[in-house]
């Protein structure tokens, strides 16, 4: 199967005059795994309704292959829908629902057998075809609708959050058949998720929006390294901002001066002239932690001394909350347990540390 | 020991319904049995000549007609129920809707169906707008036929039609819909292959509710009905009260109670075989 192209072209949407999605401007390309990712009420649902054909947009177009199908209704429309509450039909076989849009078509039965078995595999359901839904798991149950929607054959796939309903670990393991699914097909997906974990892991590109609008395009690594503002660095993954004004800034590296804590310094990704004040991220687990200072690096680096005050032991990492000396401010360090207790004793509560990173980790986000 | 409470909680249900419901029923039945006295009332003499009565090609006809008035009122009354309720259940208005519904009940039965008269009537509304429209010269005699009896019928039977439908129609997820147009069907390939298999329980209690009170109606054919359109209800009351057959009348009573009840199993029956079906199956599975 060929995947569709997909353009959203300025695409607006209110509700009873409320915007519920500004210029949505998007080019998916052909076979793509693409996220909407963003908070509730973002607009990322709305969106995808639109390329669905449930819902018509206020201004803009979509095209699919280069055809407007605004004006299509949803069943001439070559895309499918997984649906958040999966949206099986309670009346109707696991079979049943699977061949529900080649019964409309008149197939033979012959015909229906093979494909509806074929689709049943491809989700791991062959034993299950004669339940009914209200006999299946959660897990299940989304499985049947992505082989009802897979089985249309479409372009492209929408996935309206299918896996929120399920708990951690099933969704972990539903994802990575997803991107197996994706990669057998090869069709364009649409995902749409208020999960960044989910995003990051399988997305080729992600979009991220925030009240009603497409803030940032790019790869999962883009969005996470790079994010293109403080929203969207808080939202995907955790961070600490540091807020400062330019002191110095020298080839390459930057020197902040803060209020609360002194000076420090980071790479020049960015134009930035003295006396900018300007907002700092740093992902806590680029910042290390330590007793001593580092001495194996010849890379500019800044220490911070302080207090744990918070401990998180969570298995695979620790989550520290050390708060600085001099001015009460607090900085996330998470610490993968790659040798927890072989390398040293392990960092206890209250205890005094040094914490530090180097300079070309953290980045400038907002330059005003 | 665990008591059974229950028989002591339905106590007075119990007492009520037979009082008022099973004792009458059963008088009903033995004065079937009886010859009829001469000045009304009865003669306490077994015989068959009530059920013998019912034989009678007039009352064959009578009973035919009833029927037909009957399933045409019930499938008008269904398939107006069906959108009203649809529309009901996705308004952000329901509670002004239902109230809707409910208000006529604030008016006495035949009051409402007098109403229709004033309605239907040769010096009508209807008549009067279609005069003053031009779209006729002279009224037309819409009352005391087999169609006004059914029109009063249907207006009749519509909130308890309405009323169950919607409370069913309320539960269904209508994202089944969009899955079903998602999936290529139609507007009325979704409706007729995804929602109406899914309220059937609710289509199954309106069709009885329906069925079962216009089937043994009296008071819309005496009012509204003309010669073509005499319903077996209409019978048992002349019997009763004109003619002071009270045997016939209460054998008619018994062949129509026998009637209804054999329906109404063989139609619940009909709809519940394919639930069974479905639990047999999951316990077999479990």
């Amino acid at each position: 199967m060929i995947g569709g192209e997909l353009i959203i072209d300025n695409v607006s949407k209110d509700f009873d005059s409320v915007r519920v999605l500004r210029n949505a401007n998007l080019k998916i390309k052909p076979g793509e795994f693409f996220s909407l990712l963003g908070p509730s009420g973002c607009g990322k649902t709305t969106l995808l309704r639109i390329i669905a054909g449930f819902e018509y947009p206020t201004e803009g177009a979509v095209y699919l292959d280069g055809k407007n199908i605004i004006n299509k209704s949803p069943n001439n429309r070559h895309v499918n829908t997984v649906f958040q509450n999966y949206a099986l039909f309670p009346h109707l076989s696991v079979f049943e629902n699977v061949a529900f849009s080649m019964r409309l078509k008149k197939e033979s039965n012959e015909k229906i057998r093979k494909k509806v078995t074929e689709y049943l595999a491809l989700v791991k359901l062959e034993e299950h075809v004669k339940k009914m839904p209200s006999q299946l798991s959660g897990g299940q149950k989304q499985r049947v609708a992505i082989a009802r929607a897979l089985i249309n054959e479409p372009s492209v796939l929408l996935l309206d959050e299918p896996l929120s309903a399920l708990d951690a670990k099933l969704r972990q393991q539903l994802l990575i058949e997803l991107d197996a699914i994706h990669d057998e097909i090869g069709i364009t997906f649409i995902y749409v998720t208020h999960d960044q974990q989910e995003a990051l892991s399988v997305s080729d590109r992600i979009a991220v929006m925030d009240r009603a609008e497409v803030l940032q395009v790019g790869t999962p690594f883009e969005i996470y390294e790079n994010p293109a503002n403080l929203f969207i660095a808080n939202f995907i993954g955790e961070t600490n901002n540091i807020k400062g004004t330019v002191k110095n800034v020298d080839d390459d590296i930057i020197t902040i001066e803060t209020d609360s804590f002194g000076d420090f310094k980071i790479f020049k990704d960015k134009e930035v002239s003295i006396g900018d004040t300007v907002k700092v991220t740093i992902r806590p687990e680029k910042i290390r932690i330590s007793r001593e200072r580092p001495t194996d690096t010849d890379l500019p680096i800044n220490v911070l001394t302080g207090r744990i005050d918070e401990l998180i032991y969570s298995g695979f990492q620790t989550k520290y909350y050390v708060t600085l000396d001099v001015n009460g401010v607090t900085f996330k360090v998470f610490k993968q347990h790659i040798k927890y207790f072989m390398d040293d004793t392990p960092f206890s509560w209250k205890e005094n540390v040094l914490i530090w990173w180097y300079a070309k980790d953290s980045f400038l986000i907002e330059v005003k | 020991m665990k008591k059974n409470y229950g028989q002591i909680y339905t106590l007075p249900l119990t007492l009520w319904l037979t009082v008022f419901f099973t004792i009458p029923i059963l008088i009903i039945v033995a004065i079937s049995f009886f010859k009829k006295g001469l000045y009304g009332g009865v003669e306490f003499k077994l015989s068959l000549d009530a059920y013998k009565a019912l034989f009678n090609p007039l009352f064959l006809k009578t009973l035919t007609s009833t029927l037909f008035i009957s399933v045409i009122t019930t499938i008008f009354t269904i398939i107006f129920a069906i959108p009203s309720a649809y529309y009901i259940a996705r308004s952000k208005k329901k509670d002004f809707w239902i109230f809707l519904i409910i208000i006529p009940f604030w008016t006495n039965f035949l009051i409402r169906i007098y109403a229709w008269i004033a309605i239907l009537g040769n010096n009508g509304l209807v008549n009067n707008i279609l005069i003053k429209l031009g779209v006729i010269e002279n009224y037309v005699q819409f009352l005391y036929n087999q169609w006004s009896v059914i029109t009063v019928l249907t207006y009749v039977s519509l909130p308890f039609a309405i009323l169950p439908l919607y409370s069913t129609i309320e539960k269904f997820d209508f994202s089944l819909l969009e899955a079903a147009r998602d999936l290529g069907a139609s507007k009325p390939q979704s409706i007729y292959k995804v929602l109406l298999p899914n309220i059937k329980s609710g289509i199954t209690t309106a069709i009885l509710f329906t069925f079962i009170p216009t089937f043994g109606n009296y008071a819309v054919p005496q009012i509204i009905g003309g010669k073509d359109s005499v319903m077996v209800g209409t019978i048992i009351a002349r019997e009763l009260t004109v003619m002071r057959n009270w045997p016939l009348a209460s054998s008619i009573s018994v062949a129509l109670t026998i009637m209804t009840t054999i329906g109404v199993l063989l139609f619940s029956n009909f709809n519940k075989s394919k639930t069974e079906e479905l639990r047999e199956l999951k316990r077999g599975i479990k």
